[in-house]
């Protein structure tokens, strides 16, 4: 196990789903870095994150983020080595490039997140 | 014997045409787009009028467009002439058939565009005899006139070109249908998906900070019934844009509206998309709970004031507003955040790239929201596309 607790980032562009994605996390012992309803404010927080040692030990995503599809944050996290899963209510969305990223299903099942995140640790 | 060979001769080709003529009904019947009716039209019209070149033009609003061609010359393949300016113009604005046996002596003809190429006789028959919708010419290099007969097979085929069109023009109208209703389930699935998602979060926070079972069931299913009523409001409005002050209308229903003298409402328009209406009718149900509840609409005397304007803020164009209560009982800061504050505080501002503030003064709460203009919030009235 790692030393703190695993810090997790969430991208989700509504706020109610945010916000108890926030709460669960906290619940399953997670420190949340960041929490962003947008594309570009989750990229600029991502420079600073990233860069070694990174501030980060995984991600929940939401695919559609009013409207702009979250992969260049999901890009930037597997360049740094950042394990991560979306969280969607578009059940057969195309993510090219990422089929073999973990998806979980909205309304989020909090057992499946737990074990995302718990398999976030076991990756690192 | 000459004359006999000769009619001999004819009597198969009219047989040979009649059986082409045939076999172009079954397979105009078998296509299923304008191109493949025009390719088939084009193969066969030739054989069939034993004409030396066949055009087949389509309406295209006030032009007449030749989309193809078959002959031993160059005509107007690809070109497009006014409906007045041309002989199949002249054909489908008539509903009728016209048999020219010397162009040159036709001043429906414009000669110049004739000039250049072969021809010295036409037949041309619109296709659909009511509002006609296309045309077959056959065009003849030695000057004639052509029989009864060959205007017969010429207008046969044109009744089985205008069915072949309006299957087409079905098959693409049904095949349209059918894609957008697959579009829509999607969307469905994956709205009400969203919104379940939305009810989860409701329910679970909402059971975070409740203190008995009761308190639970009232708060989530004022929540609920709120939910539904902003979604009863997108409906009507097709998920289209809605206007801040409907949303408000909405969010204060159970107090009868803005119609209740206790609330007075003033803003320009301002357009939301369907998410910001319902993130922002969350937002003012839960002002509007926590005033019946502990704030001015406890006493009679109460007054709510809902005030919005455009501000500009180092450039950047923002909504600003603001829910004022006054003529309530004295307001304390609440010692613990429950849900609703949460709510109030990061979501409708946190989903708009703005910020939103609670303050607690003891002659009434005020609640502040600023959030940038974008594509979700822009205003003026719902501009009104036509569909």
């Amino acid at each position: 196990m790692t030393a703190h607790p695993p810090r997790i980032m969430i991208v989700e562009d509504e706020a109610l789903v945010a916000l108890m994605v926030e709460d669960l996390l906290t619940d399953f012992g997670c420190e949340i870095s960041g929490s962003f309803g947008a594309v570009d404010d989750a990229l600029a927080y991502l420079k600073d994150a990233v860069a070694p040692p990174p501030a980060l030990d995984g991600a929940v995503l939401d695919v559609n983020i009013g409207g702009t599809m979250v992969f260049p944050v999901a890009e930037r996290l597997r360049a740094a080595g950042i394990p991560f899963v979306f969280a969607t209510g578009y059940g057969a969305l195309p993510r090219q490039g990422f089929e073999d990223v973990k998806v979980l299903n909205k309304p989020i099942n909090p057992v499946l997140l737990k074990d995302a995140v718990e398999a976030f640790g076991k990756a690192a | 014997m000459l004359n006999v060979a000769n009619a001999e001769r004819s009597e198969q080709a009219d047989h040979a045409a009649l059986i082409t003529l045939v076999e172009t009904i079954e397979a105009l019947s078998a296509t299923r787009t304008i191109e493949d009716v025009a390719a088939v039209v084009r193969s066969a019209a030739r054989r069939i009028s034993g004409a030396d070149g066949v055009c087949f033009v389509l309406r295209d609003g006030d032009l007449c467009w030749y989309l193809d061609e078959d002959a031993i010359g160059p005509m107007w393949k690809g070109q497009r002439f006014p409906m007045t300016a041309c002989i199949s113009g002249w054909a489908m604005i008539h509903g009728q058939t016209v048999v020219i046996p010397d162009i040159y002596l036709d001043d429906r003809i414009p000669h110049d565009a004739y000039r250049p190429t072969f021809v010295k006789s036409l037949v041309m028959t619109p296709v659909r005899a009511k509002d006609p919708i296309a045309a077959i010419g056959a065009y003849w290099a030695v000057g004639q006139t052509p029989s009864v007969d060959t205007v017969m097979k010429l207008e046969a085929m044109a009744r089985a070109t205008a069915a072949a069109i309006e299957n087409a023009n079905l098959y693409a109208s049904l095949n349209e249908a059918l894609e957008r209703r697959t579009f829509l389930l999607r969307e469905l699935d994956h709205r009400v998906k969203n919104t379940l998602a939305s009810v989860q979060s409701i329910a679970r926070q909402t059971l975070r900070t409740a203190p008995s079972p009761a308190d639970f069931a009232e708060s989530f299913e004022s929540r609920l019934m709120g939910l539904s009523r902003a979604h009863e409001l997108l409906t009507r409005r097709a998920w289209g844009r809605t206007d801040l002050r409907d949303v408000l209308e909405a969010a204060l229903q159970p107090f009868g509206g803005l119609a209740d003298p206790r609330f007075s409402a003033r803003g320009p328009a301002i357009s939301l998309t369907a998410e910001t209406a319902v993130a922002l009718h969350m937002t003012l149900h839960e002002l509007m709970v926590n005033a019946a509840k502990h704030g001015a609409l406890t006493a009679a005397s109460g007054q709510v004031t809902v005030v919005w304007r455009i501000e500009e803020v180092e450039g950047v164009r923002n909504l600003v507003l603001e829910w004022v209560e006054r003529g309530g009982p004295p307001v304390f800061v609440p010692k613990r955040q429950g849900f609703g504050t949460k709510l109030l505080e990061r979501g409708v501002a946190r989903d708009l790239g703005g910020e939103a503030k609670l303050t607690y003064q003891p002659k009434g709460l005020t609640y502040w929201l600023r959030a940038p203009l974008s594509d979700r919030i822009v205003a003026g009235p719902i501009a009104r596309t036509p569909e």
